[in-house]
């Protein structure tokens, strides 16, 4: 009964674009340390994770990076890709942070504008678009995709919405068909036609497996997924294939 | 066996085409029952909704997998009593559907008082909408009207810590967990906290796929006896449902 594991099969991910180590201070838990949240992984089959700090996003962001480039660096296998973190609300320091990121072979970086109290159309976002863009980093991004879609835009930037509801998959859908370099995590695409029809519409390509462990229940997406209508080139895809191509 | 309390039936006005996808969806996950509700009838016009729906779950076939919400509007009384008479007898409907947001009836609002009040004379349960702390006000209305039994509907959403707290208080309060959303551990707190009869299984499905309530209980590594009351025994008991001579899933 409730028998999920059944379903996934033998799905396994081989890179989730979206997981955090450290703690929200204001949440009970979890912990989020890199040993339990990696831990959580590989008991989901899931291989390799594109990893960003909390301690980053809310505290310090050079301390929380370097954790993450340490932690990367000192796994034997390869299950930890690191994803650096921008703070919005000091776009001048974001900027600098972006080309040492750079200089560290870090291919993107992330972005918390709702942990952050940042809007869409704060100048900070438009310039961090700008700087990531033209350093070749790719972005993944918190906040309504409805609005964080306009400060990427035109940049020929490349970027995984990583909040995209299905509620809002039509807006994601108008705009990747302008913008071939937007993606989406598929953690809410959790309607039964929305993977399928994302699919139709922009491509497979644009879909990117997402769990937010240790947060989210990486089940949940792992689920959808292995039960959609995708053809298994395109499970395939979803599951890491696409991952890897922006962030490895 | 798995019944899902929570399900609906009909087209949604977001990019979807989920219509026709009832049963589809529960064969994906070993749904065999669901209770549905016309999304007309939530979202505009209750009575045409239930209409429609009464004539597709009269309809036979494949439909028998499926029962019925009458849908209140406890702002249309009249229509939800002369609804509730026609449609409770057809053993097609087996409960009552309210949503608090379209109808901008909160559970505290004096209709919503007064529809449940109309829901517990009709002797069925009601599944009705709630998030965060609302789901508190719920089961102090339960607790005032006689004899009602109401399902929370997404147990609170993000508030399911305060539905630990409605279903201690009342005991004629059950919850179900269907979200959009799946935070680590949500189900298994609750399932920690709560008397296990309570415990009900639904998945918002077509408006979401019931890989998310599905997931997020499997998630939670229920003991054996505790998942079969979850997927089937509480809801068949407290709607009275006859169960299908088909096999289990």
């Amino acid at each position: 009964m409730f028998d999920a594991h059944a379903l996934v099969g033998d799905l396994a991910v081989t890179l989730d674009v979206d997981v955090l180590v450290g703690a929200y201070p204001d949440r009970d838990g979890p912990v989020g340390t890199p040993s339990s949240v990696l831990g959580v992984l590989r008991e989901h089959d899931i291989r390799a994770g594109a990893v960003a700090s909390l301690r980053a996003a809310l505290f310090d962001v050079v301390s929380g990076n370097d954790e993450v480039l340490a932690l990367a660096a000192t796994r034997p296998r390869p299950d930890v890709v690191p994803v650096g973190v921008v703070d919005l609300r000091d776009p001048v320091g974001a900027a600098r942070e972006l080309e040492r990121l750079a200089a560290a072979s870090v291919r993107a970086v992330r972005l918390f504008p709702d942990e952050q109290g940042v809007e869409a159309g704060f100048p900070s976002v438009r310039h961090v678009a700008r700087r990531a863009a033209a350093l070749g980093l790719t972005v993944l991004t918190g906040g309504d995709v409805r609005r964080f879609w306009r400060p990427f835009s035109g940049l020929e930037a490349t970027v995984v919405f990583l909040d995209t509801h299905f509620y809002h998959l039509g807006d994601f859908l108008v705009a990747a068909v302008d913008e071939p370099g937007f993606h989406t995590s598929t953690r809410l695409l959790n309607s039964p036609d929305a993977l399928e029809l994302a699919a139709a519409e922009v491509g497979a390509g644009r879909l990117l497996y997402g769990s937010r462990t240790p947060f989210y229940e990486p089940l949940v997406p792992l689920l959808r997924l292995a039960t959609s209508g995708l053809k298994p080139e395109e499970v395939a895809a979803v599951a890491g294939g696409n991952a890897r191509r922006l962030l490895t | 066996m798995i019944i899902d309390v929570h399900a609906h039936w009909g087209p949604w006005f977001f990019t979807m085409d989920v219509a026709g996808a009832n049963l589809a969806t529960m064969d994906r996950y070993g749904i065999d029952l669901a209770i549905v509700s016309a999304t007309e009838a939530v979202i505009y016009d209750a009575a045409a909704g239930n209409r429609a729906l009464a004539q597709a779950l009269t309809a036979g076939g494949p439909a028998d997998r499926l029962y019925g919400y009458v849908t209140v509007n406890p702002r249309r009384p009249a229509d939800a009593e002369r609804d509730l008479r026609e449609y409770l007898p057809t053993g097609r409907f087996v409960g009552v559907k309210i949503h608090t947001d379209y109808t901008a009836s909160p559970v505290t609002s004096p209709q919503m008082r007064d529809a449940l009040a109309m829901v517990a004379s009709f002797g069925v349960p009601a599944l009705v909408h709630t998030w965060d702390a609302s789901v508190l006000d719920l089961a102090a209305l339960c607790q005032d009207i006689p004899g009602l039994r109401v399902i929370a509907g997404h147990m609170g959403a993000g508030g399911h810590r305060h539905a630990i707290e409605a279903a201690r208080g009342c005991d004629r309060l059950y919850l179900e967990p269907c979200w959009s959303h799946f935070p680590a551990g949500r189900i298994a707190e609750v399932a920690a906290g709560v008397d296990p009869h309570r415990l009900l299984f639904g998945t918002d499905a077509t408006l979401i796929d019931p890989a998310a309530a599905f997931g997020a209980v499997a998630a939670a590594r229920l003991d054996s006896r505790t998942a079969e009351l979850v997927a089937w025994r509480n809801a068949a008991a407290l709607f009275g449902l006859p169960l299908p001579n088909r096999p289990a899933s």
